[in-house]
């Protein structure tokens, strides 16, 4: 695959937090049950925040409507959300992706989202056993997957990206390969493959604590993952990042902009934002945002101001989501320094329990390296830098 | 005062039977504390004793009650309520002429007031015995009467009160003054003054609880600990109500403290006796003994930095505790730490839960074991009292283990239960008597080290929670012991070792081993487990290696969380130990307290 972004690119993320209904395993920041009337001041809150904000230079690299539920949006609110951002930018970049339920489109509302300019979608597939959807709380039924990628394809989207989750409670082997073959006979350009967190304070967690759900064994999740891995490689989808699959060219550029740590301008509750060196995320609540937005007041709930070294370290651990890691010469041209240099003993510790490995390009996970990233990550988060003159200032 | 009108008591009982309770009402009662300033059991000062409702230290308060128009100054000594002090509550009986022997009114007779009514007996003491919470619905005073009479104690006489609701506390009051005999003891001879407790005090030094038997002390008097010979001028003599209160002198009869800017604790040992250093007693009081640590335990900080604070936080309680021992230790697995000795489990519980919570420290506490004994081919005996110091097996002629005494108070449809726990934990059987028709109290001479294995815990859940349970100390034994080492990826992690019976090693070992492989979380490598006696592997369980840890999405480009979640993992391994390169989490090294024979 290509190389990273320039340095200078930034993308776009616009939170959609409408949900026709919260799945189980869901924690994000959602919304069920508003009206059309809700969408519309929404709408108006995030072109008004849109507005407030400072740019980066140019076009964005890539936007992306994420949920919540986006696609729930009429196709008139999103080429207006749309608008606004060509407005004071002048493009919208290549990559346009908007999140779909299936539950929610059709072959006409698919048809007006291509209109009003969204290039890629992303649809939520998840499984394709019924009873695992309806225990996920999921609206649709795995028939209605086909469907809604036979009219994507038709509507013309340039790329067209599946999610599916395993290590379901409850799921067998035999339903994971049933899944990821039926997916793939769907020819999709990308495929994204989630490991089940059980998150707190979700109905799943309380479902599995109480016994009524049981999580499945680890070594049978592995094995899932290790067999989906095979299975796509061999009907020509590249592994380009810890979970993401695409046939060469499709891979997913906003979410690479965030392994690359390129700035991005995140607008709507709970969205967060990153300008190089600051990150900030607005209040959760949807009242409250569009109470800030409408009174012209800051809807930021908070935010961190990251100096120097910790920068280095995100910059490392974040490059090596992506299977081919990252460019030295890119953290050099950043940060003025040889990221191997400055955590020499990190990355040599790390060489030798065989997770890392790197040349003179790059600095890349081992295989073994992407099965354990977490151990990886974590011995970042906290390296310290190896002492040079430049790390003492910021 | 008078002597003739001084009467010391203590007020003994099981586990939760109401000591505590039926303390507080007497204060109440007699004006020592107004009920507003009452603190639910206030003579339970530490907050460690209130939550587990365990008394640890002994207190003494002096009370006023006037009784057929005549003032009496009533002593009343609290004893620890459990078995691992034992020593200390014969000690605080020695200082007493008479004592309440509270029964619950549902529970009735109890293993735990059988031991205190035959240590106050031991000591001649008045006992009277007090039915308590009559208030109960499932109270049955008649069949407690009748088991009192079993036990050899005038049940008829019993006074039947309820600590909690206030009724017939006057009668507990009046019986203490007509049958509790006034203390004895020619007044002018040499002083002899026993003590039963001592605390720090940051201010005054240690305040010393006396109880004295003959002449007097006073302030500016230089006195001598006759064990130690060690000798301090007094420089505050005072009596407890509940607050210190100084007063000129104490004489023979009375109870009370004497501070004499003493440093530490263990210059003031429970059981000695107080005499002055230039007119000395001859003989000192009988019944002494250095406190006898009876279980053992390896203290390690996980974060080895903190090994000075450790040091440092043993010190500050050894100044209170004068049963506490630790010296230092070097485990290959662990570190630096300390082999620390108890009286026993609970002892153990509450000194680590203090070093945690009031020190702030992350230990472990490799699993406890007993001293042993061991007579070496030529002669030599050596005491080994860290499992991973025993001799190799060829050196070793034979091996001696504490045992106990033990009774256990049953409902007889339990009995067979009980035989047969006793029976696995190599109990020999002593006899069985009958209370009444349908309670039985078994007696058994048992393993020290068999009764830390959570024997308490089975004896409970065996007989649905009705069998009460006392032991105390009765010399060693021989027995067939082995040592059994655990060893992690090849590598023998000396904290893990155990001192097991020979019979049992296998099972042991396969139990152990099983459970070790459940409390270590997956490495980054298989980790082979095994057990082994010797050069030979007894057991083996295979940790095999962690195959996915991995974060899903990045959510909307929330790095902030996905930083935060691999923050909480870190902080998770760093309260693990490192031993060669295996995490071992804390729970590891106590496993075999949990480990139930296959």
């Amino acid at each position: 695959m290509s190389g990273e972004a320039d340095l200078g690119a930034w993308g776009v993320y616009v939170h959609v937090p409408f949900c026709p209904r919260r799945c189980t395993y869901c924690d994000f920041a959602v919304v069920v049950g508003k009206r059309p009337s809700d969408e519309l001041a929404y709408v108006d809150a995030l072109v008004r925040e849109w507005q407030s904000r400072i740019l980066p230079q140019g076009e964005p690299h890539a936007v992306y409507l994420g949920g919540g539920t986006p696609s729930k949006l009429s196709a008139p609110m999103v080429e207006r959300i749309l608008g606004a951002i060509c407005q004071r930018t002048g493009g919208l970049g290549t990559e346009v992706t908007l999140e779909v339920n299936p539950e929610t489109v059709d072959q006409e509302r698919l048809q007006a989202f291509r209109q009003a300019g969204v290039t890629r979608l992303s649809i939520g597939a998840q499984a394709l056993q019924d009873h695992h959807l309806r225990a996920m709380h999921r609206g649709h039924r795995a028939q209605d997957i086909g469907r809604t990628v036979d009219w994507a394809k038709s509507a013309g989207f340039a790329s067209i990206s599946l999610d599916a989750i395993y290590g379901w409670p409850g799921q067998r082997f035999d339903e994971w390969q049933a899944t990821i073959q039926g997916l793939i006979r769907l020819e999709p350009d990308h495929l994204s493959l989630y490991q089940l967190q059980i998150e707190p304070h979700t109905a799943l967690y309380r479902k599995v604590r109480s016994g009524e759900m049981l999580p499945v064994e680890s070594d049978l999740v592995a094995d899932m993952s290790d067999w989906a891995g095979d299975e796509l490689s061999r009907f020509g989808y590249d592994r380009y990042e810890i979970s993401s699959y695409a046939h060469p060219g499709h891979e997913g550029r906003m979410n690479r902009l965030y392994w690359t740590m390129n700035p991005y301008v995140g607008i709507g509750m709970a969205a967060h934002s990153f300008d190089g060196t600051r990150r900030w995320w607005n209040v959760p609540h949807f009242g409250e945002y569009i109470e800030r937005t409408a009174l012209r007041q800051d809807p930021r709930a908070d935010g961190e101001a990251l100096q120097r070294l910790d920068l280095m370290r995100e910059y490392s651990w974040l490059g090596l989501r992506t299977v081919e890691g990252f460019s030295r010469d890119r953290f050099q041209r950043r940060f003025g320094e040889d990221a191997l240099t400055v955590f020499r003993p990190v990355w040599e510790q790390l060489q030798r329990q065989g997770l890392v490995q790197w040349d003179a390009e790059r600095i890349r996970l081992s295989a073994r390296g992407l099965d354990l990233a977490n151990q990886v990550m974590a011995a970042l988060i906290d390296a310290e830098a190896h002492k040079s003159p430049e790390t003492d200032h910021v | 005062m008078d002597p003739e009108h001084i009467r010391n008591f203590s007020i003994i009982a099981h586990i939760d039977h109401g000591k505590s309770t039926l303390a507080d009402r007497i204060l109440e009662r007699t004006g020592t504390v107004a009920e507003r300033d009452m603190a639910p059991q206030l003579l339970d000062s530490m907050e460690l004793e209130r939550e587990r409702g365990i008394t640890i230290k002994a207190q003494a308060v002096r009370l006023t009650w006037t009784y057929e128009g005549e003032d009496y100054e009533l002593n009343l000594i609290d004893t620890p309520g459990h078995v691992d002090f034992t020593y200390e509550v014969s000690r605080a009986l020695a200082a007493c002429e008479g004592a309440l022997l509270v029964i619950d009114a549902a529970q009735g007779v109890e293993a735990q007031t059988l031991a205190n009514l035959y240590l106050a007996m031991e000591h001649d003491l008045t006992v009277i015995p007090v039915i308590n919470k009559i208030d109960l619905p499932n109270a049955e005073v008649e069949r407690v009467r009748e088991e009192l009479i079993e036990v050899g104690i005038d049940g008829t006489e019993a006074l039947a009160v309820s600590a909690k609701k206030g009724i017939g506390i006057d009668e507990v009051l009046a019986a203490v003054v007509s049958k509790v005999p006034p203390p004895r003891g020619p007044r002018g001879s040499p002083l002899r003054a026993l003590i039963f407790d001592s605390r720090f005090d940051s201010y005054k030094g240690v305040l010393v609880f006396i109880r004295v038997v003959d002449g007097s002390v006073a302030v500016g008097d230089r006195i001598r600990f006759m064990s130690t010979a060690k000798e301090f001028e007094v420089s505050e003599v005072g009596v407890f109500r509940p607050g210190l209160t100084p007063i000129g002198q104490l004489q023979a009869g009375e109870v009370g403290y004497v501070a004499a800017a003493i440093k530490t604790v263990e210059d003031t040992r429970v059981g000695d006796t107080i005499t002055q250093a230039n007119h000395p007693a001859s003989e000192a009081l009988p019944g002494y003994r250095p406190a006898q640590p009876m279980v053992f335990s390896g203290l390690y900080p996980v974060d080895s930095s903190d090994y000075g604070r450790l040091r440092e936080a043993l010190e500050k309680l050894k100044l209170n505790d004068a049963a506490l021992v630790f010296e230092p230790e070097t485990s290959a697995a662990l570190g630096f730490g300390f082999r620390a000795g108890f009286l026993g489990l609970l002892h153990l519980e509450v000194v680590q839960e203090r070093l945690e919570r009031e020190y702030d420290l992350t230990l472990i506490t490799t699993a406890p074991n007993v001293v042993y004994e061991v007579m070496l081919v030529g002669g030599r005996v050596v005491h080994v009292d860290n499992p991973a110091m025993m001799p190799v097996a060829g050196d070793i002629q034979s091996i001696l283990e504490p045992v106990v005494e033990s009774s256990i108070i049953t409902p007889s449809e339990y009995i067979g239960a009980v035989m047969e726990l006793a029976q696995e934990r190599r109990g020999e059987y002593v006899g069985l008597t009958y209370l009444d028709p349908k309670r039985a109290m078994l007696s058994y001479r048992l393993p020290l080290g068999e009764i830390m294995f959570d024997f308490f815990d089975q004896l409970k859940s065996r007989t649905h929670g009705y069998a009460s349970f006392d032991y105390q100390p009765s010399g060693m034994s021989a027995a067939d012991l082995v040592k059994m080492d655990i060893l992690l990826n090849g590598e023998p992690v000396d904290a893990l070792s155990t001192i097991v019976h020979r019979d049992r090693a296998y099972a042991k070992g396969k139990a152990l081993a099983a459970k070790l492989k459940d409390l270590i979380p997956r490495q980054m490598f298989e980790v082979p487990i095994q057990a082994a006696i010797g050069s030979k592997v007894i057991a083996r369980e295979t940790v095999r290696a962690l195959r996915k840890d991995v974060l899903a999405k990045c959510y909307g480009g929330d790095i902030t969380r996905k930083r935060k979640l691999l923050e909480k993992q870190k902080e998770g391994k760093r309260r693990m130990k490192s031993v060669g390169s295996v995490d071992i989490p804390q729970e590891a090294f106590m496993a075999i307290l949990r480990v139930e024979d296959a």
